[in-house]
């Protein structure tokens, strides 16, 4: 069920217009497009935007795979982020030859872009240990970041932090523990100790596993975008989003599970027989704990608790990508400055000279390509917004005035979280915002 | 010849100025620029070698007007800052100044009459010299300044007419008075040897001193006289605030120091106590403004004026750590709040706005003004006394130079130079931490040629703070010569001991 | 009568969902005495789906049974209990809400059908796949 435009024009509409704040951007939503615009420079940044994303990406859910199957529960996971060369020719299920649902055309072994970097970096060839010193690499620390925000937040819907808290749960991690630290009297004398703490680390792995299967998804969506708009087929902005909306249909159900590798055999943390699902246990979570939560901004600014500036509600957090002030300040999280700088490594050209024309040109390309990003990821939460409308409620063109109401209300819904101030809502309207 | 030559830079190329056509206005900016880097060079070469001759030409016998010119401990210091200050005032100024060429030219007339001033030997001769710079610099706040201009040069003029008037009436009364009453035929001579020959009368040195004070304490200022300065500071171009901060303030200090304190000693003894009151009195005032201040050019207006009266508690002391502790106060000071100006100069060119609550984040390193904002914490830092940059050897010479005369003033002192600290984080915080608009966010960065003055600024205040004899080592030999009171041979011990220095200049 | 997969089978329009309740292994469970409540989707409610998501689920049999699960209730209900109460609970955990009762809504898929009984449960036929959320 694609996101069908009703025949313009030819009749009246059926229910009165919103008078909701954004309703402009409602009705747009109903005519099945984007809470983004529909120009050409919009289509042009955010498909720009989206292979810039898609490369560190691909290492991301690499390494999030790899950390969470072979390094688990290593105490001094020094070179978690020096990925096994096995990892980076894991095949992804979704690219290559012998994928069962092919999105991508492209191989299924990393990216070469991302290998080049990887040998490469900003500087010069050099042994991998200088370039992991140097930070002259692809900042895991991002990623690491968004895993920790899902698992902070918890209960977002889905029923993956249920069964982490389950015993069923408890029985197979201790099974991987013990296993793990077979024959390492202090670690396992730590773990009778501390039953807890090292049951919540395998928790936090077993949200890397989560995430990296999220992303091993994505990524192939997002090259597969970006060649089709480099082939001329990707031509608006709605187009892109209606993409997105079939990738997620069609990777809905994808089994969300946490499989460790000790010593060659595989334990199963998390089985695919528990029935956890790429849709609600992984992408639903990962948007509202990213786009819209995370944690409050890190930077050159101070919270007062007692005036109640970071609020008491974890559902109120308002400091995800949607809402972010996009200025690099350094840090992990959200605003996203690690992944603006891995970004800015794979910049397509025409983005490139997109950002040199502007302000201070290539001083401030981070600024300029996180503002890009952030509408990009505006499309893609109004993709999930219409694969959710589509799923739960009732088609744009249905007939019957109370669906297209109770569909109207789905949306104001959705829009009303953008009514607080942080919201970049308005901003992302017009091409000023850059 | 050196000492002619100092004066004969600017006179020339204010003159050439006009005459340059306008369509090249670098050429105006890099005459001017040149003329003062010039006047430095060769006041710099002048320290090197003996000190130049005082030279003295007859002029205007019959009213006591003669060319007198020299340097001492006192006087060349302050020419040096004068021409550094003036030089970076000009490389300051936008590239795109308005009227580049009358504007120059009068940066170049005050920096004449300043000069002019601080070489005189002769007091009227500095009466006229000082009644010089109060033209072009109103003419300076009055056309290029913002948007209360027009009454901020009225303040201005008038209340530096009453301070000329006075200064006139005073050093008028002190030579026909001294000499007069001497009853000598021969026409009064207003020379300092002369002046300093023929002291005056108890009463008359009274009246004489307090003119000389208004005059002075005007142009410094000091509460309560100060009603011009934080309007004109605020209303005047960064760049022409950076020479009425730096340099013409410290007309005031040195009329001070060589009149009040050289030439009428009983008088200023006697009036010690209130002057050094006064001086506590303003630095209060100033501190406890400037932390109340919405606006970052009214904020250093009140900063300076809060300087200035670390500077009178300390002249009003007289000790000879004191003094020292003022020459270094005047140097440091004018370091400072011309490096401070140039800061807030570049950040009102690139945001438009000096105000406190327009503005946040500029520190942001890509989209804000992390040089310049890291340039003006060193300023603040520096401002509010931190050892290491040039405010506090100053400061600390002053206290300690001070506090055995004037106790409590210096206390007094000693908590509003506190509450530099306050105002300079909170300035600092509100502009420079914070999020930064990215709606308004649309300059570009500073190039080199902006950041240079402010550069030079700092590596000097540095300099300064590291090595404090650049600060103090000019006029040590000067400033004990006149010093009234002796300081408390354990605080002497203690401190700096003066120690012959290749710089120091024989009083 | 016939058991609800027979039943199924001999409507004729329900071949996707009669392979997806054996690719999930739900045969015997839906074989059994029950008594069931099955919101049945047709053939083309499966085909509506953006391509890929069927082939995805019948691939994993864990998660194609959840979203099967997800359309039955334990008991067997007929349309007139069904729109007394505003919320259903499902086999799979999730609430099925009803919507309307004229025309019989069940969440955002129409009742077609309602009320073909079974041996062991009843089955209303809907016109869209139902997911929980």
């Amino acid at each position: 069920m694609t996101t069908t435009t009703p025949a313009a024009g030819t009749k009246t509409p059926l229910i009165p217009p919103s008078t909701h704040r954004y309703a402009e951007v409602i009705h747009r939503l109903e005519a099945g497009g984007s809470m983004l615009p529909d120009t050409p420079e919009n289509l042009q940044q955010i498909i720009g935007i989206y292979k810039a994303y898609a490369v560190p990406m691909d290492f991301y859910w690499r390494d999030l795979l790899y950390i969470a199957e072979q390094v688990f529960l290593n105490p001094l996971p020094a070179f978690k982020y020096f990925i096994s060369q096995e990892y980076l020719d894991r095949p992804c299920s979704y690219s290559g030859d012998q994928s069962q649902l092919r999105i991508w055309r492209g191989g299924e072994k990393a990216h070469p872009e991302l290998i080049e970097f990887m040998e490469r970096g900003e500087t010069r060839r050099m042994p991998k240990l200088l370039h992991h010193l140097w930070h002259d690499r692809v900042n895991m620390e991002f990623a690491e970041a968004c895993m920790q925000a899902m698992l902070w937040h918890q209960g977002m819907g889905g029923r993956f932090n249920d069964y982490l808290a389950s015993d069923a749960y408890k029985a197979n991690a201790d099974r991987a523990i013990k296993a793990y630290f077979k024959g390492n009297p202090l670690m396992l004398g730590l773990y009778k100790l501390f039953p807890d703490m090292v049951l919540e680390q395998v928790k936090q792995l077993s949200y890397y596993s989560n995430l990296g299967l999220f992303w091993e998804v994505m990524a192939p969506v997002f090259f597969e975008m970006s060649d089709l708009y480099d082939e001329g087929k990707l031509t608006s902005v709605p187009q892109a989003m209606d993409f997105l909306v079939n990738g997620i249909f069609a990777v809905a159900g994808r089994p969300i599970y946490h499989h460790v590798f000790i010593r060659g055999e595989c334990f199963e943390i998390i089985p695919k027989s528990e029935g956890f699902t790429w849709l609600y246990e992984a992408a639903l979570p990962y948007v509202e704990a990213v786009f819209y939560r995370t944690s409050p901004f890190r930077g050159t600014k101070s919270y007062n608790a007692q005036a109640g500036q970071v609020p008491a509600n974890q559902a109120d957090f308002h400091y995800g990508i949607l809402y972010a002030d996009v200025f690099p300040v350094g840090s992990a999280g959200i605003p996203p400055t690690l992944l603006m700088q891995d970004m800015l490594h794979f910049l397509p050209p025409y983005l490139q000279e997109m950002y040199k024309t502007h302000r201070r040109g290539e001083e401030d390309q981070l600024i300029q390509l996180g503002i890009t990003f952030q509408r990009s990821m505006y499309n893609v939460t109004s993709a999930v917004i219409q694969a959710l409308r589509c799923a739960l409620l009732y088609p744009l063109d249905d007939s019957d005035p109370e669906h297209l109401t109770a569909n109207r209300q789905f949306f104001e819904a959705q829009m009303d979280r953008f009514l607080r101030p942080e919201a970049r809502l308005p901003d992302i309207q017009t091409q000023d915002y850059r | 010849m050196t000492l002619l030559l100092l004066l004969l830079l600017p006179l020339a190329a204010g003159l050439v100025l006009p005459l340059l056509s306008p369509s090249r206005p670098g050429l105006v900016r890099g005459l001017a620029a040149a003329t003062a880097l010039a006047q430095l060079a060769v006041g710099l070469l002048a320290c090197g070698r003996q000190p130049p001759a005082d030279l003295s030409l007859s002029w205007l016998p019959q009213l006591g007007l003669s060319l007198d010119l020299g340097l001492d401990g006192l006087s060349l210091p302050l020419v040096l800052l004068t021409a550094l200050i003036t030089a970076m005032a000009v490389l300051a100024s936008p590239a795109d100044q308005g009227r580049p060429r009358l504007y120059f030219a009068l940066i170049l007339a005050t920096n004449l009459g300043v000069v002019g001033a601080f070489l005189a030997r002769n007091a009227l001769l500095f009466v006229l010299a000082f009644e010089l710079v109060l033209i072009p610099t109103t003419l300076l706040v009055a056309i290029w300044g913002g948007e209360r201009r027009a009454g901020a040069a009225v303040r201005f003029l008038l209340f530096g007419a009453v301070s000329g008037l006075s200064l006139l009436g005073g050093v008028l009364a002190f030579g026909w008075f001294g000499q007069g009453a001497a009853g000598a035929d021969t026409a009064v001579s207003f020379s300092f040897e002369a002046l300093a020959a023929t002291p005056l009368p108890a009463s008359a040195q009274r009246w004489v001193l307090a003119l000389l004070v208004l005059g002075f304490g005007i142009k410094l200022p000091v509460v309560p006289l100060h009603g011009w300065q934080p309007i004109s500071y605020a209303e005047a171009p960064p760049p022409v605030v950076m020479l009425l901060g730096g340099v013409v303030s410290k007309l005031g200090a040195y009329g001070l120091l060589r009149f009040g304190v050289g030439l009428l000693p009983e008088a200023w003894s006697a009036f010690s106590p209130e002057i050094a009151a006064a001086g506590a009195v303003s630095a209060v005032y100033g501190a406890l403004n400037a932390v109340a201040a919405t606006d970052i050019r009214r904020l250093m207006a009140y900063s300076s004026l809060g300087h200035m009266g670390l500077l009178v508690l300390a002249l009003a002391a007289a000790t000879p750590m004191s003094l020292q502790g003022a020459m270094a106060q005047v140097l440091a000071h004018g370091l400072i709040v011309a490096l401070l100006f140039d800061c807030v100069g570049l950040i009102q060119r690139k945001t438009g706005t000096t105000v406190i609550a327009e503005l946040s984040g500029l520190m942001n390193p890509i989209r804000g003004l992390p040089f310049t904002m890291g340039l003006m914490l060193l300023a603040l830092m520096a401002a509010a006394g931190i050892p290491g940059l040039a405010g506090f050897p100053a400061e600390l010479l002053v206290f300690e130079g001070s506090w055995t005369v004037f106790p409590r003033a210096t206390l007094i002192c000693l908590v509003a130079s506190g509450f530099t600290a306050v105002y300079a984080v909170r300035l600092f915080n509100r502009v420079g931490f914070g999020r930064l608009d990215n709606n308004r966010a649309d300059w570009q960065s500073t190039r080199l040629a902006e950041r240079l003055p402010a550069v030079v600024l700092t590596t000097l205040v540095v300099l300064a703070g590291i090595w404090p004899a650049g600060l103090t080592a000019w006029s040590e030999a000067s400033t004990a010569a006149i010093a009234l009171r002796h300081s408390d041979r354990v605080v002497q011990q203690l401190a700096l001991a003066p120690s012959p220095s290749s710089l120091s200049l024989p009083a | 009568m016939a058991t609800i997969l027979e039943t199924a089978l001999a409507a004729g329009c329900f071949n996707t969902l009669l392979a997806a309740v054996d690719a999930a292994g739900l045969r015997g469970a839906l074989e059994g005495p029950g008594p069931f409540t099955v919101f049945a989707p047709v053939d083309d409610a499966f085909a509506a789906l953006p391509p890929g998501t069927v082939q995805t689920l019948v691939d994993n049999p864990a998660q194609l049974a959840r979203i099967l699960k997800y359309h039955v209730l334990a008991g067997a209900h007929g349309r007139s209990a069904l729109v007394g109460q505003p919320e259903w609970s499902s086999l799979e955990g999730a609430p099925i809400p009803i919507r309307r009762s004229e025309p019989f809504e069940v969440k955002n898929a129409t009742v077609v059908t309602a009320d073909i009984a079974c041996d062991n449960g009843i089955v209303h036929v809907i016109d869209r796949v139902i997911l929980p959320g």
